[in-house]
């Protein structure tokens, strides 16, 4: 069985009183373990459909079935836990939370799961020794470069041991080289932590990191098939 | 907990418009204490001198009737046991004084002027009068009667002696030394005449033109009376009265200087009142003003909530995060606000108080702020806040997820 199955799924959203489509009638299955690269231009539907995927949005026709459960039947309460326990998210702005340090941002996802305190502790500073920034957990992240910033995102994102890790855009706001470091971090560590990957990006250059490459224009998918 | 932390450490995120927006809270709240401080004092002063002018903490009489007319009619309500319920009374270790008192109507004649008096008798001990120049408040065990004008009031053992009123005096034409014969009904109906001499005259607003003075021995001695109208007790401490109204025995009508402070009571009411609009307008202000920074805040973390929720924190537990970050400001507020309403009340006493006008002189009042009220003060600061951040709350958890990270 599929980790993910997007059946016909439709979006649309009400600007300025009439209905506008992101995704028309998409259709995906994504199997356990795989690395996909969701690529199109802006404005093609990759991050809607990465938002069906991760439940944080839902769709208005279709479903999105993740990990065999039905996500639209869920209640939102029981959707925060689905998304907590299955799911880990990096965003391309890095989203980290200000008020909380690197240990904390990385930790809080197994606070929202009651972790014990010293579960919690061993497995956030083996994470934060993967992704490299083990000298800066007590630091908050306002004071991080932008590549530090989504190295302590990844390990977030991984801290839980996901099923499906979620990639917007992770590299966007990385000078190339930087990009090209945390794309090598999240390789290694979706191999290493045997998660999902599935990340977007308008960037030739990041989708060769991508097994699958998942093409989207207006809406739709126009191509699918193995990275070259 | 972690929500606690982040509530309290969002607080501090931005310092300057926190303050900012706290600022009418620790404002208005400064001004309450300051105001509490301004009317306790007073109404502290307003009540000990309500009490010491002629109620006293306790009253005790033989039966209820006596408290609705028995200062008209003092015969009829004769303590029979007065001296064994004053002794007992003086043994109580929270009794200050306890002392019978008397009264008797009487018409007042010098030549060809007359004059109705109702004379109150107390022991002679037991009454002051303050001197006309400056403001002398009157001892502990005493009543403060009035203000001296002229001669010197009676001393125990002196018979037949009176202090007349401002009004009665110049009605009667009559100075210290004068004699002047009363003329009043005894118990058993008959009349009884005799002259007594004018040792002072004093004044009190409202009392000088009716009531005049005499000692407790010389009107147990006119009138023949058999025993006090009242027994009245001055407490050590104020807050003994309810201990020794119920040491009293059960077969007397006991009333406190609360019952009895009608007036003091009025007027305590009308400026807790006061005190509490001002309260409520302040707390009202507060929720407008923290329900708009609220708002703004909510507005500008649109993505934090996003990113929260997407790691799987539920709708209730942002509720309860935005809430308790407002509860938190108006806590803060608050306990900011009291903190300077002290630190003011402070200062303002040591410069002397605040100036208030009495019986035509001037006089500083000091304040006295209230401990008491401070968690009150906080609980409701910190409760209106919390109502204040409700609304902002909702707005961060009405929009998915992925609408909150779609904020710019």
């Amino acid at each position: 069985m599929s980790l993910i199955s997007v059946r016909n799924v439709q979006k649309s959203y009400r600007l300025e009183r009439t209905d506008t489509p992101a995704l028309m009638d998409v259709s995906l299955d994504v199997q356990a373990g795989e690395r996909v690269c969701l690529m199109g231009p802006s404005g093609s539907g990759k991050s809607t459909l990465l938002n069906l995927i991760g439940c944080i949005d839902t769709p208005t026709q279709g479903s999105v079935i993740v990990d065999g459960e039905d996500t639209g039947r869920l209640a939102d309460a029981r959707l925060s836990d689905f998304r907590n326990r299955r799911m880990g998210f990096i965003f391309q702005s890095f989203n980290l939370i200000p008020v909380l340090s690197v240990f904390e941002n990385v930790e809080y996802p197994l606070l929202l799961q009651k972790v014990p305190a010293k579960e919690r502790r061993a497995r956030v500073e083996e994470l934060l020794g993967k992704v490299g920034i083990a000298e800066y957990a007590r630091r908050s992240p306002e004071n991080l470069s932008g590549g530090q910033r989504q190295r302590v995102s990844i390990a977030r994102a991984l801290v839980a041991r996901p099923r499906l890790v979620i990639a917007d855009e992770p590299t966007a706001s990385l000078d190339h080289a930087t990009g090209s470091s945390i794309m090598q971090l999240m390789v290694e560590m979706n191999e290493s932590e045997g998660a999902t990957l599935i990340f977007s990006t308008h960037d030739p250059a990041v989708s060769r990191y991508a097994r699958r490459i998942v093409k989207m224009l207006d809406g739709r998918i126009s191509e699918d098939g193995s990275a070259a | 907990m972690k929500t606690i932390i982040m509530a309290w450490r969002n607080l501090l995120r931005q310092k300057r418009r926190t303050l900012i927006t706290l600022s009418a809270l620790i404002a208005g709240l400064c001004g309450v204490v300051v105001f509490q401080g301004y009317i306790t004092s007073l109404m502290r002063s307003f009540r000990d001198s309500t009490i010491r002018s002629g109620i006293g903490h306790l009253q005790i009489a033989r039966s209820p009737e006596y408290f609705q007319d028995g200062e008209f009619n003092p015969y009829a309500y004769a303590l029979k046991d007065d001296e064994k319920l004053i002794s007992g009374l003086a043994g109580h270790p929270g009794v200050l004084a306890a002392f019978p008192s008397t009264g008797f109507t009487a018409i007042a004649g010098k030549g060809d002027k007359s004059a109705t008096l109702l004379v109150k008798a107390y022991p002679a001990e037991r009454m002051f009068f303050a001197p006309a120049r400056g403001r002398v408040s009157p001892p502990a065990d005493r009543f403060g009667l009035g203000t001296l004008l002229a001669g010197s009031p009676p001393s125990a053992g002196e018979k037949d002696r009176l202090v007349l009123g401002e009004t009665a005096a110049r009605i009667l034409g009559v100075t210290p030394g004068a004699v002047v014969t009363l003329m009043a009904v005894l118990p058993d109906g008959g009349l009884n005449g005799r002259d007594f001499t004018v040792d002072a005259v004093y004044k009190a607003p409202g009392r000088d033109k009716i009531f005049a003075f005499t000692d407790y021995a010389t009107a147990v001695d006119f009138t023949g009376i058999q025993g006090a109208a009242v027994v009245h007790v001055l407490a050590k401490d104020i807050r003994a009265v309810p201990s020794l109204a119920a040491s009293v025995p059960a077969d007397h009508a006991v009333r406190t200087w609360h019952d009895l402070a009608t007036y003091f009571v009025q007027v305590n009411t009308m400026f807790t009142g006061f005190l509490n609009v001002i309260r409520a307008i302040i707390l009202l202000v507060t929720l407008f003003i923290m329900g708009n920074t609220m708002n703004r805040i909510v507005r500008e973390r649109m993505r934090e909530w996003g990113t929260l929720r997407a790691m799987g924190m539920k709708k209730k537990s942002i509720l309860l995060l935005v809430i308790l970050e407002g509860c938190f400001q108006g806590i803060v507020g608050a306990a900011l606000g009291i903190l300077l309403g002290f630190g003011v009340s402070a200062l303002l006493n040591l410069g002397g108080g605040i100036p208030f006008m009495a019986d035509g002189q001037r006089v500083m009042v000091k304040l006295l702020p209230s401990g008491q009220s401070i968690w009150w003060n906080l609980i409701l600061a910190g409760l209106f806040a919390a109502v204040a951040s409700f609304l902002p709350g909702l707005r961060a958890v009405k929009l998915t997820p992925s609408e909150c990270l779609r904020q710019v």
